[in-house]
C-alpha cells in the first residue's frame, strides 16, 4: 500500500494504524459462532420447496405425500401463514414486495419462488419431505426479457399491487430524489426518475467526437460465502421471540418481523452472530419467515439455505440494459450524455433505478444531460442489494464511453477524465452541491501509477496470440447517512468496554475501538467493544451503505469523550482542580502540567462502581445523526493479456485508487479496495446468472456460477488518497462501496485496448470476447 | 440426503457379492469425490456404498520399464504401468515414473478439483463415471489406457477407448468393477500432453479438453493417438486423425490438417458452459497446442503444464 501525500493533520497514536482485526482469530480458527451453529432443544429443520415455473399458477399442494416421510412434522403453506400473524392478517396475499411474498400464494412469479415449506425433525427428513412433496402448477406467460418487459403491449410480470415499502433501498444510498412510482395503466415499468440539465441537442450539436453504444450487464449473486440463515425460538407460554439470523442490521430485521407479523417488539429479540458476509444481501431475507414457521410449529425453528437456494431464492443483483450515447470536444471537454439505464428488477421491486440514473450522470461536469432510470418487473428472482447497488452496470457504460472517445480523439484517458472530474460544490445531476470530494486527487494518483505510465510497454510486450492492454476506469459512491448510539463502560481494571448494535462485517469492531483508545489515551488492548443485539444494545443502522465507521465511529467517538468528561468531574471533585484543567494519559486522570497530581482509571473505577460508593457510575453515551454525506472515489487499472485463440482473459497486474478521507485502520481499508477490487474482476470477468428460455437458473451452484478463484486474482497494490470528509470521524469516508463500482468497466477497458474491440455485454466471457473480435459465428449460449 | 449403507469389501471377491446382492442401488465407492455428491443431490438413488480403497489389487501403483536388452536370458515381466482404481491422484500425478513417462497424466490429474479433491478422487472413479467432460479420460486414452475389470462372469479388459457408451453410461455390466488400470510403456522417443479449455484457472468443468501421445522414428511420426473431451457424448477417440500424422513429419502444415480434422470430427453441444461454435473453435486450438507440446516433449525439451 502507499498512502498519498496526506495533508497537515494532528498526530494520532492509536487511530491511522494498522490494528489486528479482533474477530480474527476466532473466524482463522474455526471457533466463531455463525448462525447455522446455533442448535436448540426440540430444534425442526425447515426446507423449503421452490417453484420450478417462472411464473403459474399453484393449482394444488398435496402435502400427504411429504407426511408419509418419518419424520416429518408439518408441510406449510402461504395459507397457513395468517396462524402466525398476530392479527389474523396474511401478508402473501398479493404483496407488494417480496419481503411480504414468504411463500408464493396461488401464484408464483419466478423459477426458484418458496410454495410451501417441510419442517422436519431431523434436515434429513425435511429434505426427503420436500423433494416428495406433490405440487400442481399450471404455467402462465412469462416476461423474460428487460426490453420486451418494458413495452406497453407486454405481458405483466406479476399483477399489480399496492404501494411498495423501500427501505432496503434507502438503507444503501441516501439520494434527496425519488422515483415516480408509475402511474394507472398497469406496465412492468414500476419505477422511473429522470434528470436532465442544458439542452442535450446543443450539446451533441457542439461535440466534435460521439460515441453511442447499448451494454448490458447480467444478474449477480453478492457472493457471500455463508449462506442466509435463521434459527427461531418462540416461547408459546410468553410470547416471547428469539430469533438469530444472519444479517447485516439486527434492528432492521426486528423492524421487518414487526411489521410482518405485527409482533410487539417487547417481545422480540434478534441476535446477530458473527456474519460470514453480506454484500447488501444479508437484509431480513430468511428472519420474518422462519419467525412465522416457529410461531406456527410453536418449536424452535432453522432453516439454513443450500447453496443453490441461495442462488434461485435469494435477492441477487440486478442486471441491466444501458444505452448511452455522449459527445465531447476534440480537446477532451465532455459536453453531451444522454442515456437510459434499466435494471431488471425480477418479480418484485427494488432495483436502484434512481441511483443509477444519478450516479451515471453525476460524477463528470457534462453542461448538457439527460438521463432516465427504469426499475422493471419481469419473472425473474427479485433483485435485493449489492455492494453499491447499480452502479457498476452504470459505470461499465460510462467509462467505456469516455475511453473510447479518449481513443478516437487521442487524448489520454486519464485526462479525460482529470480534466471533467467533478469537484467539491459542482452539482449532481439532481442539482444538489457535491460537500468535499476528492475524484481530482484519485484520478491524478491513477494517472501517475506505474501500471497507467508503462501502458505502451505493456501493450508492445503483446505476441500474436496473446494481447496485452492496460484500462482505467472510476467509480463512487455516495455514501448512506444514518443515526447511530453508542455506550461506553469504565471497568473495575481501568480499561473500557463498549456496546453497538452495528454488526462487524470488516473489522469495525476494531476500528471502533481504535478511536476509543485514542480518546481515552489507552493502548488498544485495553478496549474492547461487543455487538449487543436488539435488547441489549442501542439502536444501530444496517452494515450497509458504507456508513458503519462514518455514523458508528461517530457515535463512539463522542461516547469517548463523553466518558472522558464524566471521569474529570470526579477526578475534578478529587484533585480539587478544575475538570478543563484535566487530561487523559497512562490510564490515569491527571491536572495538565502536575503529573503527580492524577488519579487512575481503576481508582475512578471503584469509586463510582463500589459498595457504599459517592459517586454515580461512569457511562459513555453517543448519539449522533449524520447530515452530510461522504461520496468515496475509486479510479482502478487492470493490465489483461487475452489468449486470441480462445478468449482466455488473464489479468497480469492491478492497481485500486481510492479516496478514503481518513484511514483510520489502513489494513482494513485496504482489505476493503481488494475485495471490492476481487467483486469487480468477478463482474467483469465471470459471474453471471444464466437463464433458460423458460426463466429457470441454469447455474444454480458455484460450480458454474463463477466466482474468482484465489489463482485468479493478482496482487492489488491499493493507494489510499486522504481528502477528509466534512462530517466523518477524523475525516474519514465510507469506503466499503467505492471499490466495487470501478473493476468492470476497468477490465472491459484493458480488453478493448488489447483486442481492439469491445464486449458489449459483461461479464466478458472468453465466448463473448472471441465473438467481438469477429472469430466466432452463430449465436450465443442460450440464455447467456 | 437419503439413507445409505455402508460396506467396505475386504476382498475382491467379496466386492463383487456385495454388488450382487445389492443389486442396482449398490454402488462402487472409491473417492466419492463423484459419487457422494450424486446421491446428495439426489441424481442417483443409491442404497449401498460398496468400499473398494482396502483392497490390494486397487490400491497398486507400480511401473515396470521394458525388458533391457541385456537382461539375462529368460527374464521377463510385463512392462507398463499399473494403477489400481483406488489409488488417490495426489499420489498418481506425484509418482516419479509417471511424471516421466505419462506426462498427460499427471497434467490431466492435477486440475481435477483441488488439493483435497485430489486427496480422495480416483482415475477408476473418473472413468467409472463416464462424464463427456471428464479430464483424466482423454489422457488414458491417448496413453493407451486399458481398464482391467473383475466381475460375476470373470475378468476382462476394456480399452479406455471403448469404456464410455453414453454420458454417465459405462460398458461395465452389473457387479462389474475396475481394478486397475494399464497402461503400455511409452516408445523411447516420444511424448504426451494434456490441456484443457476454462473460462477461470481453477475449479471448472472442462468446455473442452484434449490430449495427445506421439512417438517419433527420426523426424517421422511412427505412432499417435489424440483425444478429446467435452465435445460428443463420450469422450471420443480420434483415431483416424491420428492415423493421418503417421508417417510424416510433424510439420506447421500436419499440425493445422489434424485440428481442423478434430475440428470437423467432433460433435459438441451448445450448453450454458459454451456453444457448438466456441467448442469447435477450442477443439482446433487445443488439438494443436497438444501435438505441439507432445512432440517437444519427444524431443526431450522441458514443456511445463
Ligand atoms: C469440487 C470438485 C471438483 C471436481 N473437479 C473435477 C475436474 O476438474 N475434472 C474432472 O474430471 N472431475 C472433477 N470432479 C469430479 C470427480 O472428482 C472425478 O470424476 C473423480 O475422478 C471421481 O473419482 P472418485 O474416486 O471420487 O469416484 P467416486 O465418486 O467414488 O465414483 C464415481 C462413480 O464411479 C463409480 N466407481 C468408482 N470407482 C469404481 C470402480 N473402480 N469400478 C467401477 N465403478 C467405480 C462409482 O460407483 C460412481 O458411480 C470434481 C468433483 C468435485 C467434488
Amino acid at each position: 500500500m502507499t498512502t498519498a501525500d496526506r495533508p497537515e493533520r494532528p498526530q494520532y497514536r492509536v487511530i491511522g494504524t494498522r490494528a489486528k482485526r479482533t474477530e480474527g482469530p476466532g473466524k482463522v480458527t474455526g471457533t466463531t459462532v455463525y448462525t447455522a451453529d446455533v442448535q436448540l432443544p426440540r430444534m425442526l429443520h425447515a426446507k423449503m420447496v421452490l417453484s420450478p415455473h417462472a411464473h403459474a399458477r399453484i393449482v394444488r399442494i398435496e402435502g400427504a405425500s411429504a407426511l408419509a416421510v418419518p419424520g416429518v412434522s408439518r408441510v406449510v403453506t402461504a395459507a397457513d401463514l395468517s396462524e402466525a400473524i398476530r392479527d389474523g392478517s396474511n401478508p402473501a396475499v398479493n404483496p407488494s414486495n417480496r419481503g411480504d411474498a414468504l411463500i408464493a400464494h396461488t401464484e408464483v412469479v419466478f423459477a426458484g419462488q418458496p410454495v410451501a415449506v417441510v419442517l422436519g425433525e431431523s434436515l434429513a427428513a425435511a429434505e426427503e419431505g420436500a423433494a416428495a412433496l406433490l405440487v400442481e402448477y399450471e404455467p402462465l406467460p412469462a416476461v423474460l426479457d428487460i426490453e420486451a418487459a418494458m413495452r406497453a403491449d407486454s405481458p405483466l410480470a406479476r399483477r399489480p399491487a399496492g404501494a411498495v415499502d423501500r427501505s432496503e433501498e434507502s438503507a444503501h444510498v441516501t439520494i434527496d430524489v425519488h422515483a415516480e412510482e408509475s402511474g394507472s395503466a398497469p406496465t412492468n415499468i414500476s419505477s422511473h426518475v429522470s434528470f436532465s440539465r442544458g439542452d442535450i441537442a446543443t450539446g451533441f450539436a457542439e461535440s466534435e467526437v460521439v460515441y453511442e453504444h447499448t451494454w448490458r450487464s447480467a444478474t449477480l449473486h453478492q457472493g457471500y460465502i455463508e449462506p442466509q440463515a435463521t434459527v427461531a425460538d418462540f416461547q408459546p407460554a410468553t410470547g416471547e421471540l428469539v430469533v438469530w439470523t444472519t444479517t447485516q442490521g439486527q434492528f432492521h430485521e426486528r423492524d421487518t418481523i414487526m411489521k410482518t407479523l405485527k409482533w410487539p417488539e417487547t417481545k422480540l429479540r434478534v441476535i446477530g452472530p458473527e456474519l460470514g458476509g453480506g454484500f447488501g444481501g444479508k437484509m431480513a431475507q430468511s428472519s420474518p419467515l422462519v419467525s412465522a414457521l416457529a410461531v406456527i410449529a410453536k418449536r424452535p425453528v432453522k432453516l439454513v439455505y443450500s447453496r443453490k437456494d441461495d442462488l434461485l431464492a435469494g435477492r441477487p443483483a440486478t442486471g441491466a440494459l444501458v444505452k448511452i450515447k455522449t459527445g465531447m470536444k476534440r480537446d477532451g471537454t465532455l459536453m453531451a450524455l444522454e442515456a437510459s439505464v434499466a435494471y431488471d428488477s425480477g418479480a418484485y421491486p427494488g432495483a436502484p433505478a434512481a441511483t443509477g440514473a444519478l450516479l451515471m450522470s453525476s460524477f463528470y461536469r457534462w453542461p448538457h444531460l439527460k438521463v432516465d432510470g427504469y426499475e422493471v418487473l419481469t419473472n425473474h428472482v427479485s433483485a435485493g442489494a449489492i455492494r453499491a447497488p447499480g452502479v457498476h452496470n452504470v459505470m461499465q457504460a460510462v467509462e467505456q464511453n469516455i475511453d473510447e472517445m479518449a481513443r478516437q480523439a487521442g487524448l489520454d484517458a486519464a485526462e479525460v477524465r482529470l480534466r471533467n472530474a467533478v469537484r467539491t460544490g459542482d452539482p449532481m445531476s439532481s442539482g444538489k452541491e457535491f460537500p468535499a470530494i476528492g475524484l481530482v486527487e484519485t484520478v491524478e494518483r491513477a494517472q501517475s501509477h506505474p501500471l497507467w505510465q508503462h501502458r505502451d510497454e505493456v501493450r508492445a510486450a503483446s505476441t500474436s496470440t496473446k494481447k496485452r492492454g492496460v484500462g482505467l476506469a472510476i467509480g463512487g459512491w455516495l455514501g448512506g447517512l444514518q443515526p447511530a448510539a453508542a455506550e461506553l463502560f469504565l471497568n473495575s481494571d481501568g480499561t473500557v468496554n463498549g456496546v453497538t448494535g452495528a454488526l462487524d462485517i470488516s473489522g469495525t469492531n476494531t476500528s471502533f475501538a481504535q478511536i476509543v483508545a485514542e480518546e481515552m489515551n489507552l493502548p488498544l488492548e485495553k478496549v474492547s467493544i461487543t455487538t449487543g443485539d436488539t435488547r441489549t444494545a442501542p439502536f444501530a443502522g444496517m452494515s450497509a451503505g458504507s456508513k458503519t465507521l462514518f455514523t458508528m465511529g461517530k457515535a463512539l467517538r463522542d461516547a469517548a469523550i463523553d466518558l472522558r468528561q464524566q471521569m474529570y468531574e470526579v477526578a475534578a471533585e478529587r484533585l480539587e482542580a478544575n475538570p478543563d484543567d484535566l487530561e487523559v494519559d497512562g490510564g490515569e486522570v491527571r491536572v495538565k502540567g502536575v503529573p503527580t497530581k492524577n488519579i487512575s482509571y481503576e481508582r475512578l473505577a471503584a469509586i463510582t462502581t463500589g459498595f457504599g460508593a459517592l459517586y454515580k457510575p461512569l457511562v459513555g453515551r453517543g448519539t449522533v445523526t449524520a447530515r452530510v454525506q461522504a461520496p468515496g472515489f475509486t479510479a482502478q487499472i487492470a493490465e489483461v493479456e487475452v489468449d486470441t485463440e480462445t478468449g482466455f482473459v488473464e489479468v497480469k497486474n492491478y492497481a485500486s485508487v481510492q479516496d478514503v478521507g481518513f484511514a483510520i485502520n489502513p489494513m482494513s481499508v485496504e482489505g476493503q479496495l481488494e475485495g471490492g477490487s476481487v467483486q469487480g474482476m468477478g463482474i467483469g470477468l465471470w459471474e453471471e446468472y444464466i437463464y433458460d428460455d423458460s426463466g429457470r437458473l441454469r447455474n444454480a451452484g458455484l460450480l458454474d456460477y463463477r466466482m474468482p478463484t484465489a489463482a485468479d486474482v493478482p496482487d492489488i497494490d491499493s493507494t489510499l488518497v486522504e481528502v477528509p470528509s466534512e462530517d466523518g470521524p477524523y475525516g474519514a469516508r465510507g469506503v466499503g462501496e467505492p471499490s466495487i463500482t470501478a473493476g468492470g468497466a476497468a477490465l472491459a477497458n484493458a480488453i478493448a485496448d488489447a483486442i481492439g474491440a469491445r464486449v458489449p455485454m459483461m461479464p466478458a466471457t472468453p465466448e463473448r470476447i472471441l465473438r467481438a473480435m469477429g472469430k466466432l459465428g452463430g449465436s450465443e449460449a442460450a440464455g447467456g | 440426503m437419503q439413507a445409505l449403507k455402508y460396506a467396505r469389501a475386504a476382498s475382491v471377491d467379496d466386492a463383487i457379492r456385495l454388488l450382487r446382492d445389492g443389486g442396482e442401488a449398490a454402488r462402487v465407492l472409491a473417492g466419492g469425490t463423484d459419487l457422494i455428491v450424486q446421491a446428495r443431490e439426489r441424481r442417483r438413488e443409491v442404497h449401498l456404498l460398496v468400499d473398494i480403497k482396502r483392497l490390494a489389487e486397487t490400491m497398486v501403483l507400480a511401473y515396470h520399464a521394458p525388458t533391457p536388452p541385456d537382461a539375462p536370458p529368460g527374464f521377463y515381466i510385463y512392462p507398463g504401468l499399473e494403477v489400481g482404481a483406488a489409488v488417490p491422484l495426489y499420489r498418481v500425478y506425484g509418482d516419479p515414473d509417471v511424471q516421466r513417462h505419462y506426462r498427460a497424466l499427471v497434467e490431466a490429474s492435477h486440475v481435477i478439483g483441488g488439493t483435497a479433491i485430489q486427496g480422495r478422487a480416483t482415475l477408476g472413479g473418473n472413468l467409472a463415471n463416464a462424464s463427456p467432460a471428464a479430464d483424466s479420460i482423454p489422457a488414458m486414452m491417448a496413453l493407451g489406457g486399458v481398464a482391467r475389470v473383475v466381475g460375476a462372469g470373470g475378468t476382462r479388459e476394456i480399452p479406455v477407448a471403448e469404456f464410455c457408451t453414453g454420458p454417465g453410461r459405462s460398458a461395465l455390466q452389473p457387479t462389474e468393477f475396475i481394478v486397475s488400470l494399464y497402461f503400455p510403456p511409452p516408445a523411447s522417443r516420444s511424448g504426451s500432453a494434456w490441456e484443457r479449455f476454462i473460462p477461470r484457472n481453477e475449479m471448472d468443468i472442462a468446455v473442452v479438453n484434449a490430449a495427445a501421445y506421439l512417438a517419433f522414428e527420426g523426424d517421422t511420426v511412427s505412432e499417435a493417438r489424440l483425444a478429446l473431451g467435452a465435445v460428443a457424448p463420450t469422450p471420443l477417440a480420434l483415431p483416424d486423425v491420428a492415423a493421418a500424422l503417421v508417417g510424416r513429419p510433424l510439420d506447421d502444415a500436419a499440425i493445422d490438417r489434424a485440428s481442423a480434422a478434430a475440428s470437423a470430427a467432433a460433435r459438441p453441444i451448445s450448453d450454458m458452459r459454451g456453444t457448438e461454435a466456441q467448442r469447435r473453435r477450442l477443439v482446433g486450438v487445443l488439438v494443436g497446442r497438444v501435438l505441439r507440446k507432445a512432440a517437444a516433449r519427444a524431443r526431450g525439451e522441458e514443456v511445463p503444464a
